[in-house]
């Protein structure tokens, strides 16, 4: 007689995501011209953790972090594994629709649905909250109060004055004494030189891959692009690493025998506004099967992860943390400082930099920052003579059709400027 | 001409600063050992009190000059000042502030207290940014005090110990003369009141210059006169240190290694001449900017020494990765 077993909510939500995760797969895969070779350690990866829930660091303190802005260098230097928590997981989102506000950001949803179903393939020791934006600041006390053990790190919202730099540096002081009591290991001089100069070799490494996106036949596509700075977000960063040094030799061999990941009358486009995050990568593939390309992006689950990086004079201790301070603050353009004229400077500079034909600016309906920073950066790029599309999306697989019709007529009008010159 | 270009950028500019430091305070301070003079109008700290001087401090022939009655400071008997003046800006025009950052042999000597300092692993001391904007301002007031003293001696106000008012307070004066083997310098002047101020005045400077620069980078250049001096003509100059402000992500790293703690440098994203009368043009801040061309400095608007993010990354030890096996 065959056993009959009734599947649990976790299973449920294992098979559903594990759903999710294999058909976003299957489109970066299979629905593009031929990727690089080296990607596959990514698509494994993902199949790994995503669809088989494969543990990476069993045997390290993992720490959770709940934006880019705390400071990986730091946790490495702990002897212990940063993981970012920021969620791309519709399965998740429709969790945490519960327990926040209807109009919240789906990404903030998904995240705090994660730690309500309490189902990590990594689960972290414990989950570092810089007060960024309202809705990551609160959605940290709700997730405290599910029983996990949550700092709040104090992040300043405005970055131009001395006080705010003295702030904040203060605060990565602080961060810095707090986790190495919690995790009983004492930094050293030589870990934290150590772990700064690995995270900036990481970040030469992504530079190194970024900048061949500015050739006109770019090697690599958007997609595959986030996917690399993805899986920086958890992956062993001695593996990232590795692969990457792979994909970096690959791409640079294919610029030299000119192979384009896109077609010659491909609209090459800077993406800027929410993060996509896998499996949410709902807008990049829009794009990029209508025959566009992204060949860069101002976003924290890529670009603006890996772009500034630590210059250190001395290397004291306190010296290399108040640098390390200094780079999570001063050059980031997240929406949620007071001003905002650092990111359109910096959306300008790409699309210069990278001869883009257009910007696509994707807000979460909810991301209330992303949403009001709208008609300020759609006036800059009028300015500036920059075509732009803003679009706003969620989680939910059902709105492609609304979204493909917008993004296909951008793009077309963008192939018909290329070729009217 | 690109692999040239290159191997600038990349260059270790720390190294070729140690010695081109090294190669200047040779030059000024035993010069004379070698016959060698550059004459009396350089624009950096050479101190004249030194008798080796390889080519002699702009401010003390100035004093000496600007000292005369003021019938005669103007007129045709002066043209030896205007001569002298026109040498100093002559000098100054082609290094434009790199005078302070690679020449100058007092700064010379306030980068090796702080590589003493960082030998024994004491941290250095900063400024916090009100303090900062107060302190900025005393150069110009010393400067004042080096043209308006001799002055005053010439028009009969003052003594003929204001003189060289500046001098006595300088620690160049107490300080340089060491390196000759010559302590004739430290002791105090009881001849008149105001000569005994002014050299008391002097060895509390040097004494405050020796323990500034050791906690503090380059203490003393917030106060050099001579810097306010170069500041004024600066935008003359054929040596300029540029910034595109549209390349510039603001992230801080120039001024984090500021050793002048200049925060426009970061911040001011409009400005193309970047140079602030601060500034040593030591170009510490190029070489820690990890954007593309972001930074630069142009001789004659060509560009000399660019931003580069290979650069930076090799400055830095992140192009490549030691591996270990664990």
């Amino acid at each position: 007689m065959t056993e009959h077993k009734i599947e649990t909510s976790r299973e449920r939500q294992n098979r559903h995501k594990a759903m999710e995760a294999a058909s976003v797969l299957e489109k970066i895969k299979h629905n593009f011209k031929e990727p690089p070779r080296a990607m596959s350690y990514f698509y494994d990866l993902y199949e790994r953790v995503n669809c088989k829930h494969e543990s990476l660091h069993v045997d390290k303190a993992k720490v959770g972090t709940m934006c880019i802005q705390v400071p990986s260098e730091i946790i490495y230097a702990l002897d212990a594994v940063p993981l970012r928590l920021c969620n791309g997981f519709y399965t998740d989102d429709e969790i945490g629709s519960d327990l926040l506000p209807s109009k919240s950001c789906p990404l903030v949803k998904a995240t705090v649905g994660q730690f309500a179903s309490n189902n990590f393939s990594d689960k972290p020791d414990v989950i570092i909250s810089p007060t960024t934006c309202d809705q990551k600041a609160k959605s940290g006390a709700i997730i405290e109060g599910m029983g996990f053990s949550v700092y709040d790190m104090e992040f300043p919202r405005t970055k131009e004055s001395h006080e705010s730099r003295e702030y904040w540096r203060r605060s990565v002081r602080k961060f810095t004494k707090d986790l190495s009591i919690d995790l009983n290991k004492k930094l050293t001089k030589k870990s934290l030189k150590e772990s700064i100069k690995k995270v900036g070799y990481a970040q030469h490494l992504y530079h190194k891959l970024n900048i061949l996106r500015k050739n006109t036949a770019s090697p690599i596509l958007g997609k595959d692009m986030f996917l690399v700075t993805n899986a920086f977000f958890f992956d062993k960063i001695d593996n990232w690493i590795d692969a990457m040094e792979n994909l970096v030799q690959e791409c640079e061999q294919r610029v030299e025998t000119q192979v384009n990941a896109a077609s010659k009358m491909s609209p090459r486009i800077v993406y800027t506004g929410s993060p996509p995050i896998f499996p949410n990568l709902k807008i990049p593939l829009l794009i990029e099967q209508s025959d566009a390309i992204i060949v860069a992006d101002e976003t924290c689950s890529s670009n603006r992860m890996f772009n500034d990086m630590i210059s250190v004079d001395e290397w004291f201790v306190n010296d290399m943390i108040d640098s390390i301070a200094d780079r999570y603050l001063k050059g980031c353009t997240c929406p949620i400082f007071t001003k905002n004229s650092d990111r359109k400077r910096r959306i300008i500079d790409l699309v210069r930099d990278y001869k883009a034909d257009g910007v696509i600016y994707q807000a979460f309906a909810g991301c209330q920052v992303y949403e009001m920073e709208q008609r300020s950066v759609l006036e800059a790029m009028q300015k500036a003579q920059i075509p732009i599309l803003y679009l706003e999306s969620d989680y939910s697989p059902s709105q492609s059709g609304q979204l493909t019709t917008r993004i296909e007529a951008f793009v077309e009008s963008l192939k018909n400027r290329k070729r009217r010159g | 001409m690109k692999r040239i270009r290159d191997f600038i950028n990349r260059a270790d500019i720390r190294r070729f600063r140690f010695w081109l430091q090294l190669f200047f305070f040779v030059l000024f301070i035993y010069g004379g050992y070698f016959a060698i003079n550059l004459g009396n109008s350089i624009p950096v700290f050479s101190c004249g009190y030194d008798r080796q001087v390889g080519g002699m401090c702009y401010f003390l022939p100035l004093q000496h000059q600007l000292a005369r009655p003021l019938d005669v400071l103007f007129s045709a008997a002066s043209i030896s000042v205007l001569i002298g003046f026109i040498t100093f800006l002559l000098w100054f025009v082609v290094f434009n502030k790199a005078w302070c950052g690679y020449a100058c042999p007092l700064g010379t000597m306030q980068d090796w207290l702080t590589g003493l300092r960082k030998k024994m692993g004491i941290r250095y001391s900063t400024y916090t940014q009100p303090q900062f904007d107060k302190l900025k301002k005393i150069k110009y007031i010393m400067l004042a005090l080096v043209i308006l003293a001799p002055m005053g001696v010439g028009m009969g106000i003052l003594g003929g110990e204001w003189r060289t008012a500046f001098c006595e307070i300088c620690p160049g004066r107490m300080i340089t003369p060491l390196f000759v083997g010559d302590v004739s310098q430290w002791s105090l002047d009881f001849s008149t009141k105001t000569a005994m101020i002014l050299t008391t005045l002097g060895l509390i400077f040097t004494g405050l210059f020796v323990i500034g620069s050791f906690v503090k980078k380059r203490f003393f250049c917030f106060f050099c006169p001579m810097s306010a001096m170069h500041y004024i003509f600066s935008d003359a100059a054929l040596l300029k240190l540029k910034k595109d402000g549209d390349k510039c992500t603001k992230c801080g790293d120039c001024y984090n290694v500021c050793d002048m703690q200049i925060k426009d440098i970061a911040d001011d994203v409009k400005s193309t001449n970047i140079l602030r009368d601060d500034c040593i043009l030591c170009m510490k801040c190029v070489a820690a900017c990890p954007e593309d061309d972001a930074l630069h400095v142009d001789i004659l608007n060509m560009k000399l020494f660019s931003s580069t993010k290979g650069g930076f990354a090799k400055r830095m030890q992140m192009d490549k990765l030691e591996k270990k096996d664990d």
